[in-house]
């Protein structure tokens, strides 16, 4: 058998694209954008953050065209923002004025402000609800729109951040502001040791399974810590641009849904007087992927031979365009090299034979 | 009135309600569209708490349009793609800076039912706080 280098197949290539409809072809009943938006919320939330893209619309749409697939959507987005041009970077965002949907502690139970549970699934038992398979949509509607409605409308309490309290009792070491320009990782090409923005981006947008993955093997002792919760919010928070005809003002322009945690971790052996922390925000509700990202960040911040202490490991390699990209290479023909290497095993073989 | 606030107000009204606001203006003026909406992208800026530095949390997908009215400009920036309603909050924009917009008190009247809706779902997840009964302190002694 000869192996040699080929050209051509565009014509079953074509064949093949036309071909994915048919897979989107076993129902008469087409899957409106605004039902995967309203009623796949945390499937559009996680393709959002791994696509560094806010838009549930879009989203939602790159959802639709590849049939669910999370890293396909991812790849879509991304492709899609590259052909729009950055206007704008938003005023400064301070999670500190987050309307809050959600917000828990498990390092202290009584927090200024208060705990509030929101929704979460966390409490439920995982049996499947078979009602759901003939649920009456426009009722379900109605009763949250209505249970919205019935509310006395309240002001939003006093909820300062649970780290803060720990900085005024000198517990965690408080930091002047910042304000130095974040490095993009869109942008420009990561160089190690990352700077601690890069870090932050890099994670924020990660594939949520390689995180998470990462997180479990350092709290399963592959790893320094297992951190405490110090705190996790759920909540909307409103991005402003500066207004073009005078910067001195800003234009609102909408609101996104973020998850952000902080975490505490046991003091290390040069400073055993304080807690050190680690921080995780990502676009939506996506509570595991913000904890994973805020323990990878402070397993960064210490030093040994871990491999979650490495960040051009963990930088590099958990992109879902990037590893998904390079998995799926894989495929494509390689007629050419793996003669090469077919070449090298019979050489071999007949040189021992 | 702040740009903060009346681009806050606009922005979460419903559609119509702007395009009523802004038909109002064409009634009586002729804005001329000096850039037509189009997409673009933002980037959010976070500051972080632990270092209190800045990063990039990620882009969002705007559109922009400006207008010119009786020589002044109006901006508007909005978050999707909903170009009619950028188009016509950039009209209000351009009445407000030319002195022509007389509607401030529907902006109010939009702002007062807005803020109740935001306080009604917030009751609503405030019903989710636990209330904890404590059987020891934990505030060390």
């Amino acid at each position: 058998m000869a192996y040699v280098a080929v050209s051509g197949g565009e014509e079953a290539i074509e064949a093949s694209i036309a071909l994915l409809n048919y897979y989107r072809s076993g129902t008469d009943k087409d899957l409106d954008l605004e039902v995967i938006e309203e009623k796949m919320s945390l499937l559009v939330d996680r393709v959002m953050s791994e696509a560094g893209l806010y838009s549930k619309r879009y989203a939602a749409l790159a959802l639709k065209q590849c049939e669910g697939s999370s890293d396909e959507a991812v790849f879509l987005l991304r492709a899609y923002r590259s052909t729009l041009k950055r206007s704008y970077d938003t005023r400064v965002v301070n999670t500190q004025d987050m309307r809050i949907a959600r917000r828990i502690s498990a390092a202290f139970k009584d927090i200024p402000g208060g705990q509030v549970l929101g929704a979460t699934y966390d409490y439920t038992h995982r049996l499947m609800n078979f009602s759901l398979e003939t649920e009456d949509a426009p009722a379900l509607q109605k009763k949250m729109r209505d249970l919205v409605q019935s509310q006395t409308p309240v002001e939003a309490p006093d909820s300062p951040r649970v780290s803060d309290t720990l900085k005024d009792e000198g517990l965690i070491d408080r930091f002047p502001a910042n304000d130095e320009k974040p490095f993009d990782v869109t942008q420009n090409l990561l160089e190690f040791p990352a700077p601690r923005s890069a870090r932050l981006q890099t994670l924020s947008r990660a594939d949520t399974g390689f995180i998470s993955g990462l997180a479990y093997s350092v709290l399963r002792g592959f790893g320094q810590v297992h951190p405490t919760v110090g705190e996790l919010r759920v909540g909307a928070v409103e991005l402003e641009v500066p207004y073009l005809e005078n910067p001195e003002e800003s234009l609102y322009i909408g609101d996104v849904l973020l998850t952000e945690v902080e975490v505490f971790n046991e003091a290390d052996d040069k400073n055993q007087l304080k807690l050190s922390c680690g921080y995780g925000a990502v676009f939506g509700r996506n509570e595991n992927k913000a904890i994973a990202m805020a323990v990878l960040d402070h397993e960064l911040s210490t030093t040994g031979d871990f491999p979650t202490q490495n960040d051009e490991f963990v930088l590099m390699h958990g992109d879902s365009l990037e590893m998904n990209g390079f998995i799926s290479h894989l495929k494509l023909p390689h007629y050419v090299t793996f003669q090469s290497k077919l070449d090298a095993v019979r050489k071999t073989r007949r040189k021992t034979t | 009135m702040e740009k903060r606030r009346i681009s806050r107000i606009l922005a979460r009204a419903d559609g119509a309600a702007v395009k009523r606001l802004a038909d109002e203006i064409k009634a009586v003026q002729s804005p001329v569209i000096v850039k037509a909406p189009e997409k673009s992208l933002a980037m959010i800026r976070m500051r972080e708490p632990v270092q209190e530095s800045l990063f990039y949390l990620g882009e969002v997908i705007v559109c922009e349009a400006i207008v010119d009215l009786a020589g002044k400009k109006g901006v508007a920036v909005l978050m999707g793609d909903d170009f009619d309603k950028v188009l016509d909050m950039a009209v209000i924009d351009a009445a407000c800076n030319a002195g022509v917009f007389a509607r401030y008190d529907e902006l109010e009247r939009l702002e007062r039912e807005q803020k109740i809706q935001l306080e009604k779902e917030r009751a609503m997840f405030l019903k989710t706080m636990v209330s904890f009964h404590s059987m020891d302190s934990e505030v060390a002694p």
